[in-house]
């Protein structure tokens, strides 16, 4: 007892705050990735069956433009995380939409697991599972395409806007690594 | 919790002492976002630090520092030639070698030093004490002896794939300056010396 108390005491100190310009370059990079995803969605796809925004991509672009040092913020992780979730997300709602509440928690566990066991964790996967349920019509009329687009399509747009982006500044770099 | 540490087998090399101030402010001159707390970093750099002492430790064995033109003698060379040899050669001490190669002991200055009367700590300053308070020769014994009667027996010997560091141990345990380095079937290959240890830190040094 006394002990699992000790352990949620904290051992350690919070990383040091950011200086203004990596605030001002993350802020660019999510402005833009955003902005090219979210254009195709509302301007593009307005009257049509696809879609090219979801709701993880938020998440992705706290990673991919404001930690892009992260492992979780790597190419490989980005992709691959966001695919393989969205195919997990999918099954369970095919599976078990009568029991929505055991879909939603299939998918998010499974997720998880899935992107560890592959090596491609990345926190915003387990929203694109989860979206896959829980999300709208429009989102499960998709199908598995769901996991090409808006899933692949929208995280190779945001790629290609952090591979752009983050490489101006001199002292910034990405990726870490590829796959 | 016991925080989990690396297990120390090198206890020469202690880590450096590094606070979590160290880790802040290094990640600060860094910058950009790093999602890693300087906790968790701290771990990591204990286990990577030990990771790397054992590899370059281990990278240097006994048959990269040890001579191989050994000055040796046999069991029964007569102690007057072998202390002419070691006297000529400028060596502390000889590995003493069986008609076959085989290494059977080592014969040393400090073997002689006991046999001439330096019987508690084996220096030579025991001996001239000895020499000024009795009238006859220490070493007349010697003449009529071979180097198996005084050498020190069986011979703490290493292998060629020795880390100079576990060389440096042994160096260390059993007070001794140099060890032969002998093969499979107990051949004499070579020696190491501590000398030969300080040359292996410099080369350390030069790689790192």
């Amino acid at each position: 007892m006394l002990t699992l108390l000790k352990k949620m005491k904290g051992t350690t100190k919070s990383p040091p705050a950011v200086n203004f310009f990596e605030i001002v370059w993350s802020w660019m990079g999510a402005f833009i990735g955003i902005a090219v995803v979210a254009y195709i969605n509302y301007n593009l796809f307005d009257d049509t069956d696809m879609a090219m925004l979801i709701g993880s991509f938020g998440a992705s672009a706290v990673l991919i433009y404001g930690a892009i040092r992260s492992p979780l913020a790597q190419p490989r992780n980005l992709l691959g995380g966001h695919i393989i979730s969205a195919l997990i997300g999918v099954t369970c709602y095919n599976l078990f939409h009568a029991e929505m509440w055991l879909a939603s928690a299939l998918a998010v566990a499974t997720a998880i697991a899935a992107m560890h066991a592959t090596k491609t964790l990345h926190p915003p996967g387990g929203a694109t599972a989860l979206i896959a349920v829980i999300g709208s019509a429009k989102i499960h009329n998709l199908g598995y395409f769901y996991a090409i687009m808006p899933v692949g399509a929208g995280a190779i747009i945001m790629l290609i806007v952090a591979l752009l982006i983050n490489n101006i500044p001199r002292n910034r770099k990405y990726p870490e690594f590829w796959f | 919790m016991e925080k989990k540490q690396p297990k120390d087998e090198t206890q020469l090399f202690s880590p450096p002492d590094i606070s979590d101030d160290d880790i802040l402010e290094a990640m600060k001159e860094i910058g950009g976002y790093l999602d890693i707390t300087p906790g968790t970093f701290k771990e990591v750099f204990l286990f990577a630090y030990n990771h790397a002492i054992n590899r370059l430790t281990q990278s240097i064995s006994a048959k990269d520092v040890m001579s191989k033109e050994v000055i040796a003698v046999k069991k029964e060379t007569p102690l007057a030639t072998t202390t002419e040899i070691m006297a000529k050669n400028a060596v502390s001490g000889v590995p003493v070698l069986e008609d076959d190669g085989i290494v059977v002991g080592v014969i040393s200055e400090k073997d002689f030093l006991f046999q001439m009367g330096a019987q508690n700590t084996g220096s030579f300053m025991e001996i001239v004490s000895n020499c000024l308070s009795s009238p006859k020769c220490v070493a007349a014994s010697l003449r009529e002896q071979c180097a198996q009667d005084i050498m020190t027996t069986p011979a703490i010997t290493v292998s060629e794939d020795t880390s100079v560091f576990e060389i440096a141990q042994i160096f260390g345990e059993k007070s001794i300056n140099r060890v032969p380095v002998i093969n499979h079937s107990g051949k004499l290959v070579g020696i190491v010396s501590r000398t030969d240890i300080l040359q292996a830190v410099l080369y350390l040094n030069k790689k790192s």
